[in-house]
C-alpha cells in the first residue's frame, strides 16, 4: 500500500519518549517509527497519552525523556514554530481557533507568506473548501460556526499549509460518514503525493479503513504495532484496554405515553434575519430517545440552544410536561430538570482552569448536593465529583485536578456524568460520546439506557450513525434547518440515513 | 458609521439655527475641541494597540505623564523635534515596564498598570523638581515655556471658510467651520496624530503583522499553535502603546499648553481608555469617542451657559433618533423610554434660557454618559484581553 515516493524512508522516529505531569505519567518509553508516505494511526483509551505525545512531537510540550528524529535528523522543538519549520502541521483535538476572527483570518494566520491575507488566500480557501465539500464561507466569523464547521476549518487550516507531515488528532469526531469518506479520499491522495500522516481516532472502523500501520498505546506506552489487515476493530479494542469488551445488550422499548418535551413550530433566525430553523415540531415522551441525524451546520447548534434557552426563538413554543417554558431562562430550565451535554466541551461545558469539583457545581449551582441553604456545599460537591469519577471511569488524579489537565475523552465523561446527576427529566445531548473511547462509549450508552428505563426523555444529536441507530427510539433528519425525514431505527440502514442527510433523492 | 457622523452633524447644525447658540459649531469651538480630542485619542490609540494584543493597559495615564515629562525636559535642551521623540521614548519606557511585568512575568495587568501610574506620577514630581527648579522660567512643578512644534495655515482655504461661517447659514456655515478647523493653526502634532490613527487601522487590519498581533489578543493558544511568537507580539504592542501615550503627553505639554506641568494629564489616560471601549476597540470608533469627550470638554468654555443649554436640545434630538431606531428594531420598551427622556430634555430646553454656570462643567459628562448608555452598541472586546498567557499552553 505504501507509495513508492518515499517508501522505506523514516519520517519520524520517537525513541523512549517520557512525559510526566503532577500525579500522572502521561507517556513513558514510547517507541514509534513512522515511514514517510504512509498513514499511521494511533489508538488507545482515553487518557492513554496520544494527544500528549502529539503535542510533544509538535513542539507544544517538551518531553522529559527520549529523542525525536524527523527525516533522520534528531530535533528538539522549543515551540510549534520550530516544528512547522521542519514541515509539520497539526489539527488539535480541541480547536485552536479565534472566535472573533473570520475563517479566512484563522486559516491564513501564521501562513501568510503562502497566499497573502487577501483575495489570493480567499480564492485558495474557497478552492479547498469546494474540493472537500466543506461549504465554508471565508468571511464568516468563526464565532458563528458550530462544531462540525469548526472541525472543517481546522482541517482546512492544515491543508492550506501543505505540511509534509500532518498530525490529525481526532479530526473526525463530529463528521458524518460521507464527510469522513471525502476526507479520507483526500488523505490518501496526500499520502500518495508523499505526505506522511498521523491519524488519531476512537472510531476503530475508520482507523482500519485509512491506516497503513497502527500503533496501540496503553497507559502511556506503546504496547503493540499492528497492520490493519491483520486485525479487526474488536481485536484493536481489546489491545487498547487489555481485556475483552462487553458485548452490547439488546433492549425493549421503554417509550411511554407521557409527553415530556414538546416543540411546536419552532423558528430561529440569525442576526441578518436569515432562517436557521423553521417549522420544527416534535414530541419526546418519557422513556424515549429521539435522535437527530444530520450533517453538522444544518441547524443542530441552533436547535439545541433554542431548547436550552440560549437562543431567542422568533416563533414557536417549547413545552415541558405541559408547561410553556418558551420564555424561561436557561437556569430555570436546568433547575426544572433539563440536562445539557454541549457540543463543544471547551466552549460551553467546562471551566478549564478550575478544579473538577468546581466544575461539578457548574449548572447545578442552585441545587443539592452543591448547595446547602444559601451556601455552596463544597464538601458535597467534592463527594459528588468523586462519585462521577468512579461511576464514569474518569481517569484523573483527583477532584482537585484542573479540568484542563484531563484528556479530552475524560473531560467528556465528566460532563456526561455531571449532566446525568440529579436525575434530569430531559437530557439534551449533543455528541455525548465525542472523543470517548469504545469502552467508555458503551458505558455511557448503558447509563443513558438505564436512565431511559426510569423515564428519561433524551434529545440525541450525533454524527455517529451507529450511536443514533443503536440508542434512538425514533430518528429525525435535520437538513437546512428543517426536519425532513423520520426513520425507525429498527429498520433503517446507515446508507438510507446518510442519503437523507444530504438531501440526495430530493431537491439537491 | 459615516451616516451617524453626518446625522449628528446635521442635528447640531439644526439646533444651532433654532437656538441661535452659534458657538456650538463655531470654528473656535471646533478648534478647541480638536486640541482637547487629540491627547485623548492618542492615549486611546495606545490602549487599542495593547488591548488588541491582549494586554489591558490601564498604565496609559502613567505613560502619558512620562511623555509630558520627556517632552518638557528634552524639548528645553534639544529642541522640539527631539522633544517629541523624547516623549515617545519616555512613554515607551513605561510601556516596556508594563510589558515586562505582564507578558514576561505574568503579573496581573491591572496591578502592573496601576503601579506604573503611581510610580510615574512620583517620578515626574521628583524629576521635575530636580530638573526644572533652577531653570529660568521654570519651577519645581513646571518647566520653562517651550517651543511650539509648528502650525499649518492654509489661509487660501481658511479665509473664505471664515467668511462663510459668519453668514450663519444652515449646514453650509457649519461645514465651513470644519474646513477652518483643519486649515487654520492646525498643529503639526495633530496631523501626526491623525495620520497615526489612520495608519494604525491599516497596520492592524490590513497587514500580516496586524493579523498576528490581533490573534494574540483573541486566541493566544491558537496563535502559538501556528507558530507565532506570542510574547514578541505582545511586547511590541505594549511598547507601541506606551510610545503613543507618550506622544499624547507631548501633545499636552507642547500644543495644549506651552510647557510641562505636574499633574497636567488630569486622567486623560483613563478617558482615552473609555473612548477606546466606546469605540469598540476600533480606531474610528475610538476617535469618535475621543471627539465626543473633547467636544463636551470644550463647550463650557465657549459661551457655556448658552451653548450647553443648546446641547439640551441636541440630546433631546438624539434621544428621539434612538427611539426611532429602537422602534424599528422592534424593541418597544427601549423606544418608549427614549422618547420619554427626550421629552424631559425638550421641556427643560423650552422652559429655560440658560443652564446654571455650575452645571455647564457637569453637563459634558452627563451628555457623554447618556450617549454611552444609549449608543447600545454590541461591544466586543478581544477575547483574551487581560488574560495572562503562559507560553506552552497551546493544545
Ligand atoms: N497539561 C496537563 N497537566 C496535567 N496532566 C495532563 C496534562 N495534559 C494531559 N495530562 C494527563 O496526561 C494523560 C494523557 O492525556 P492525553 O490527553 O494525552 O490522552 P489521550 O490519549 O489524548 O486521551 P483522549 O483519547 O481522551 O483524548 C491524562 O491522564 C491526562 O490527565
Ligand atoms: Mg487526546
Amino acid at each position: 500500500m505504501t507509495s513508492a515516493v518515499a517508501a522505506g524512508e523514516t519520517a519520524i522516529e520517537l525513541t523512549g519518549i517520557g512525559k510526566r505531569f503532577p500525579g500522572v505519567i502521561a507517556n513513558h518509553d514510547i517507541d514509534i517509527t513512522i515511514q514517510a508516505g504512509t498513514i499511521h494511526a494511533l489508538v488507545g483509551e482515553n487518557g492513554a497519552g496520544k494527544s500528549t505525545l502529539m503535542k510533544i512531537l509538535y513542539g507544544v510540550q517538551k518531553p522529559d525523556d527520549g529523542t525525536i528524529k524527523v527525516n533522520g535528523a534528531e530535533v528538539s522543538f522549543a515551540t510549534p514554530s520550530d516544528a512547522i519549520a521542519h514541515g509539520l502541521g497539526m489539527v488539535f483535538q480541541h480547536f485552536m481557533l479565534a472566535d472573533n476572527l473570520t475563517v479566512l483570518e484563522n486559516v491564513v494566520l501564521g501562513a501568510e507568506s503562502l497566499h497573502g491575507i487577501g483575495d489570493d488566500a480567499r480564492a485558495e480557501i474557497t478552492r479547498i473548501s469546494e474540493v472537500y465539500g466543506f461549504g465554508l464561507d471565508p468571511d464568516e466569523l468563526v464565532e458563528s460556526l458550530g462544531v462540525g464547521e469548526r472541525q472543517r476549518v481546522e482541517i482546512l487550516k492544515v491543508l492550506f499549509r501543505g505540511a509534509r507531515i500532518i498530525i490529525l488528532d481526532e479530526p473526525t469526531a463530529v463528521l458524518v460518514p460521507h464527510e469522513v469518506d471525502a476526507l479520507f479520499e483526500n488523505l490518501r491522495r496526500l499520502r500518495d503525493q508523499g505526505h506522511t500522516l498521523i491519524f488519531i481516532s476512537h472510531k476503530l472502523d475508520e482507523v482500519l479503513a485509512i491506516a497503513d500501520h497502527i500503533t496501540v498505546i496503553r497507559r502511556g506506552t506503546t504496547v503493540a504495532s499492528v497492520l490493519p489487515s491483520e486485525t479487526t476493530s474488536r481485536g484493536l479494542a481489546e489491545l487498547m484496554v487489555g481485556s475483552e469488551l462487553p458485548s452490547p445488550s439488546t433492549e425493549e422499548s421503554t417509550v411511554t405515553e407521557t409527553v415530556l418535551l414538546a416543540v411546536r413550530d419552532l423558528e430561529v433566525t440569525d442576526e441578518d434575519g436569515r432562517q436557521e430553523l423553521a417549522e420544527i415540531s416534535f414530541d419526546i415522551h418519557a422513556g424515549e430517545i429521539v435522535g437527530i441525524a444530520g450533517v453538522e451546520g444544518n441547524g443542530q447548534t441552533e436547535l439545541v440552544e433554542a431548547i436550552i434557552g440560549m437562543r431567542h426563538l422568533s416563533r414557536g413554543t417549547v413545552t415541558m410536561s405541559g408547561t410553556d417554558i418558551t420564555h424561561w431562562t436557561t437556569r430555570q430550565r436546568r433547575e426544572s430538570g433539563i440536562g445539557y451535554i454541549p457540543e463543544d466541551r471547551h466552549r460551553h461545558g467546562l471551566l478549564l482552569d478550575s478544579p473538577l469539583w468546581e466544575n461539578r457545581i457548574l449548572g447545578h449551582q442552585s441545587r443539592p448536593p452543591s448547595v446547602v441553604g444559601p451556601w455552596l456545599n463544597l464538601r458535597g460537591a467534592r463527594a459528588d465529583a468523586e462519585r462521577i469519577i468512579a461511576e464514569y471511569d474518569v481517569r484523573t488524579p483527583g477532584v482537585g485536578t484542573n479540568a484542563r489537565a484531563l484528556s479530552g475523552g475524560n473531560q467528556q465523561k465528566f460532563i456526561v456524568g455531571r449532566e446525568m446527576s440529579g436525575d434530569p427529566k430531559i437530557l439534551v445531548a449533543s455528541h455525548p460520546t465525542r472523543g470517548v473511547d469504545v469502552g467508555a462509549q458503551a458505558q455511557i450508552w448503558s447509563h443513558i439506557k438505564a436512565a431511559r428505563k426510569d423515564g428519561l426523555a433524551v434529545l440525541l444529536i450525533s454524527a455517529d450513525l451507529d450511536e443514533l441507530i443503536g440508542l434512538s427510539d425514533s430518528i429525525r433528519v435535520l437538513l437546512r434547518g428543517r426536519l425532513v425525514g423520520r426513520f425507525d431505527p429498527q429498520s433503517v440502514t446507515p446508507q438510507e440515513l446518510g442519503s437523507a442527510m444530504t438531501g440526495a433523492g430530493d431537491d439537491r | 458609521m459615516l451616516a451617524f457622523i453626518a446625522g449628528g452633524f446635521v442635528l447640531l447644525s439644526a439646533v444651532r439655527v433654532i437656538s441661535g447658540a452659534d458657538e456650538i459649531t463655531s470654528s473656535g469651538t471646533l478648534a478647541v475641541t480638536l486640541t482637547a480630542t487629540m491627547p485623548i485619542a492618542l492615549a486611546g490609540l495606545g490602549g487599542l494597540w495593547a488591548e488588541r494584543a491582549g494586554v489591558v493597559n490601564i498604565g496609559l495615564e502613567g505613560m502619558m505623564i512620562m511623555g509630558t515629562l520627556g517632552a518638557g525636559y528634552v524639548t528645553y535642551h534639544h529642541g522640539v523635534l527631539a522633544g517629541v521623540l523624547g516623549a515617545i521614548a519616555f512613554g515607551m519606557i513605561g510601556g516596556a515596564l508594563h510589558a515586562l511585568a505582564t507578558v514576561i512575568f505574568g503579573v496581573d495587568h491591572i496591578v502592573s498598570g496601576v503601579a506604573i501610574n503611581i510610580i510615574a506620577a512620583g517620578i515626574a514630581g521628583f524629576l521635575a523638581e530636580a530638573w526644572f527648579t533652577d531653570l529660568p522660567g521654570g519651577g519645581p512643578t513646571q518647566s520653562p515655556s517651550l517651543a511650539d512644534p509648528g502650525k499649518i495655515n492654509l489661509s487660501f482655504l481658511s479665509e473664505p471658510a471664515s467668511n462663510l461661517e459668519d453668514k450663519h447659514w444652515f449646514l453650509v456655515s457649519d461645514l465651513a467651520s470644519v474646513v477652518e478647523m483643519f486649515t487654520k493653526n492646525l498643529s503639526v502634532l495633530t496631523l501626526l496624530g491623525l495620520a497615526l490613527i489612520v495608519g494604525s487601522f491599516f497596520l492592524l487590519w490590513r497587514t500580516r503583522f496586524g493579523l498576528r498581533l490581533r490573534s494574540c489578543g483573541e486566541a493566544p493558544e491558537a496563535a502559538e499553535s501556528v507558530g507565532i511568537n506570542v510574547y514578541r507580539y505582545k511586547f511590541t504592542a505594549v511598547m507601541i502603546s506606551g510610545g503613543l501615550a507618550g506622544l499624547g503627553g507631548a501633545y499636552l505639554a507642547l500644543v495644549s499648553t506651552s510647557g510641562f506641568q505636574v499633574g497636567q494629564t488630569q486622567g486623560r489616560g483613563y478617558i482615552g481608555l473609555a473612548a477606546m471601549i466606546f469605540g469598540n476597540w476600533r480606531p474610528t470608533g475610538m476617535f469618535m469617542g475621543s471627539g465626543l469627550f473633547g467636544y463636551t470638554q470644550a463647550l463650557p468654555f465657549r459661551d457655556g451657559t448658552h451653548s450647553v443649554h443648546a446641547l439640551l436640545l441636541v440630546v433631546a434630538g438624539l434621544l428621539v433618533a434612538v427611539a426611532v431606531i429602537q422602534w424599528l428594531k422592534g424593541s418597544r420598551r427601549n423606544a418608549i423610554i427614549s422618547v420619554v427622556l427626550g421629552a424631559v430634555f425638550l421641556t427643560w430646553y423650552l422652559t429655560t434660557d440658560i443652564v446654571p454656570a455650575d452645571f455647564t462643567k457637569m453637563a459634558p459628562y452627563v451628555t457623554t454618559m447618556l450617549v454611552l448608555a444609549f449608543a447600545a452598541q454590541r461591544l466586543r472586546m478581544p477575547a483574551a484581553d487581560g488574560r495572562i498567557y503562559r507560553k506552552g499552553s497551546s493544545g
